[in-house]
């Protein structure tokens, strides 16, 4: 018979690195709390021995806050699964033990197993594990998930463990226990009683209850609340560490002397008062300095040359093959010169995803949000929503399912909403190979330029939500920093990999597919009233020609003077990377290409002044994005108002900021873009300054206007 | 007095946990009644502040912090 065990633990505690060690799959694991944020299924299979392992998002309590949450709690209340493992972080022991406290309230079958042993070695003398298994009445069983150690072990009790309900001892005070029993005598559950001990009837499962059921739990609470001195709601969780703290002293045996930890010494730079703040900006230009800058540019000039050669090796090759003359075309101008143009980016995007993964495999990504919240919450938004945002930069679908660890709906709606303006991966290849052609010297400026315009505008538009459509958000911060913790390089090589694999899928699919079509439409055409293949020379004749000249009016006023660049903005829609792929087909570069080895440079300095690439870019930027993001927008935003709503917005956007750079950039293009950059850099260094000054001035800094000086005791006071 | 005034290497127990909007997960997350919190430091921008609770580090906004009584114990420098 196959068992459904079910991983549950507080964030970061390591679930998915034992999903992954008892299924054998490749699930990615960070180090900040809320990485996984779907239930995922895998399967165990031992000799003797097969289980249905379910991964869910990572709690620190049955009372969900969030949706990722809600997503545990509502699968523990269902009761659907035959056993749960608990994962307990014996590092943080008094934290973790909580969860635990509320599982073993369930009948549901438990195993706990005590993770990360080797760093709670070095915090604690020792952990009588035999006294812990007495005092909790499961099976308990230590493992360090991160080298496999223990698992074994783990398979082992969960082939002998009992799979019958389980009956929860009380542990509980007599009188909080006469308390529950008297909940469970009308809610039958004990755990479903103590979560209404908890949260009242906000709580989980009892929105079902009947009107009747619903009087008299009324009645007994209202009788409960008055034997208690404390808040109600804090009694069950006062017991509960309580409890922890009793069991706690009891199994650790603590040290001496308390040791400044790694995580110490390295916070004491990396957030510290003054450095922090330049460390990070710091941090982040070095990333894409390395990707974008001379590095990253020299690695992409010989991965290019390799790819040349091999695609004019093979064009030779059908060439002599004496194929078809449309076949050949297919080939060369259709899916080598979208290809090229697309792959020739990978190194740099490699370097990129390599960078994000260490920032969050280490865990600074919580630092960062922790550096950044208090300039996010200007604009209506938490630290916390830095994570889903710095993602974006890699690519936007996965920012978007990110934001489900944020605590409110209008919270995710605007950073699901401004995460399109952020420069995703796909977009690099944009500026990277513009920039480069036109820019040359300056290019990774240029790049740069184009993140932070993303950026400003992204914040932008979230104060300008926050005042209009969505008034009165204003997101939480309550965030646990992780030890840090050096990514393995194993680790740090399959999160790369695993979002190069997404890039190279969609290369191979969704893109191959959008440059036939886009070869079809472009090579195919009337000429003289007849429909045929066109050469070189007649491209404007095709079908994309026309529609390129069509909606040309509408572009020109933003310095888009041919049909080409109107249509490799129309074909980013199907997917960014194809944006410069469209270019290399319609300016008929492939062929040049394969001969002289200077692929779209020479196209672009022809096509484009300075100012039109800029505006260009700017609008490639800024505008909807592609189909899978806007797939998972609809996803995270719930309705197809909201959906539209967005995409209409950022078009508009796009539009207005290229015409402005644009048209102003027409009375003076040096200054302009050099204004831009300025003005870029003032606006940052004036809020930080600002920020720093005002921080210092009083202990009132986060309360806008009260209008009383010094410390806020006052208000409080009056509250 | 309340958690937002403590300086950075000063020492709290926590009275009592006044009405926010995270009151339910503050209190979940280990800051009940008697618990002995310490400030490790405030963020580059003044807020949030990083507290060691219960063998961990957790940060929370100053304005969370205020809804936090507690009385001052022993001043220790980091």
């Amino acid at each position: 018979m196959t068992h459904r065990i079910a991983l549950v633990g507080n964030p970061n505690s390591g679930k998915t690195t034992l999903f992954n060690g008892l299924t054998g799959s490749n699930q990615s694991v960070g180090n900040w709390p809320g990485v996984t944020i779907e239930k995922k299924v895998g399967k165990l299979k031992n000799q003797n021995f097969e289980a249905d392992i379910v991964d869910l998002p990572g709690v620190y309590s049955l009372s969900s806050l969030s949706l990722e949450e809600e997503v545990t709690t509502k699968y523990v209340l269902s009761k659907s699964m035959d056993l749960i493992i608990n994962i307990v972080d014996a590092s943080n022991m008094e934290r973790n033990l909580f969860l635990t406290h509320q599982l073993l309230d369930s009948t549901i079958p438990m195993v706990i197993a005590l993770n990360c042993m080797d760093i709670a070695k070095t915090k604690f003398q020792g952990i009588n594990i035999p006294k812990l298994e007495a005092l909790l009445g499961v099976p308990i069983v230590p493992i360090t998930a991160s080298k496999k150690h223990g698992l074994m072990d783990l398979i082992r009790v969960l082939e002998v463990t009992s799979y019958e309900p389980r009956i929860p001892q009380k542990r509980y005070s007599d009188q909080i226990e006469t308390t529950i029993s008297e909940f469970q005598s009308i809610l039958e559950d004990r755990l479903v009683a103590t979560r209404f001990f908890e949260d009242g009837f906000k709580a989980d499962k009892l929105s079902l209850i009947d009107d009747s059921t619903k009087i008299k739990l009324q009645e007994s609470l209202e009788h409960a609340k008055k034997q208690y001195l404390l808040d109600f709601d804090m009694v069950l969780p006062n017991e509960r560490y309580n409890l922890i703290l009793t069991i706690c002293d009891q199994v650790l045996t603590r040290n001496e002397v308390e040791i400044e930890s790694t995580t110490d010494k390295i916070d004491k730079i990396l957030t510290h008062r003054i450095l922090g703040l330049p460390l990070f900006l710091g941090i982040m230009f070095l990333v894409f300095y390395l990707s974008f800058g001379p590095i990253g540019t020299f690695i992409t000039d010989g991965f290019v040359w390799l790819i040349e050669s091999f695609f004019s090796f093979v064009a030779s090759g059908i060439e002599s093959a004496g194929m078809a003359a449309w076949v050949s075309s297919l080939v060369v101008n259709g899916i080598f010169g979208g290809l090229a143009a697309v792959l020739g980016f990978l190194p740099q995007l490699t370097i990129l995803f390599l960078f994000l993964s260490i920032l969050e495999d280490s865990g600074y990504m919580a630092r960062a949000a922790f550096i950044m919240d208090r300039v996010l919450r200007r604009f209506g938004l938490s630290g916390k929503s830095f994570i889903p945002m710095l993602i974006g930069f890699g690519c936007s679908v996965p920012a978007m399912a990110a934001t489900r660890t944020l605590d409110k709906s209008e919270d995710r709606k605007i950073t699901t909403m401004i995460i399109p303006f952020i420069s995703c991966g796909a977009k690099a290849p944009i500026y990277g190979i513009i920039a480069g052609a036109i820019f040359a010297s300056h290019s990774y400026l240029v790049v740069f330029s184009m993140y932070i315009i993303g950026i400003v505008v992204a914040i932008l538009s979230a104060i300008l939500f926050k005042k209009t459509i969505l008034k009165g958000a204003s997101a939480n911060y309550l965030m646990e920093l992780p030890e840090y913790r050096m990514p393995t390089a194993k680790n740090t090589f399959l999160h790369t990999w695993e979002r190069v694999k997404g890039f190279l899928i969609k290369a191979g699919t969704i893109l191959l597919g959008a440059f036939i079509v886009i070869w079809f439409l472009s090579y195919f055409g009337f000429v003289d009233g007849t429909f045929r293949l066109l050469s070189y020379e007649e491209l404007e004749f095709s079908l994309l020609g026309m529609l390129g000249k069509a909606l040309l009016p509408i572009f020109s006023p933003i310095g888009f003077t041919d049909w080409q660049a109107t249509v490799a903005i129309l074909t980013g829609f199907v997917a960014k990377e194809s944006v410069v792929g469209t270019l290399g087909i319609l300016y008929g570069v492939a062929g040049d290409v394969l001969e002289s080895g200077a692929l779209l440079y020479p196209a672009l300095q022809a096509a484009f002044t300075p100012l039109q690439a800029y505006a260009f870019m700017i609008f490639a930027l800024l505008t909807s994005p592609c189909i899978a993001a806007i797939a998972a927008m609809k996803k995270e935003l719930g309705s197809w108002k909201w959906l539209i709503f967005a995409l209409f917005y950022e078009i508009t956007v796009a539009y207005i900021v290229a015409l402005l750079v644009y048209q102003l950039g027409l009375l003076g293009i040096g200054a302009l873009l050099t204004a831009i950059v300025f003005i870029v850099v003032i606006f940052i260094v004036y809020s930080t300054i600002r920020r720093i000054i005002k921080s210092k001035g009083s202990t009132c800094s986060s309360c806008s206007g009260c209008g009383i000086e010094g410390s806020c005791d006052k208000i409080d006071k009056n509250k | 007095m309340t958690l937002s005034e403590l300086k950075p290497g000063e020492s709290g127990r926590i009275i009592h946990v006044f009405s926010n909007n995270l009151r339910k997960r503050i209190i979940d997350m280990g800051l009940t009644n008697g618990t002995v919190v310490k400030v490790k430091k405030l963020a580059p921008l003044g807020d949030p502040i990083e507290i060691l609770v219960r063998g961990y580090f957790l940060t929370l906004r100053k304005s969370e912090a205020r809804t936090i009584e507690i009385e001052r114990i022993g001043v220790q420098t980091v």
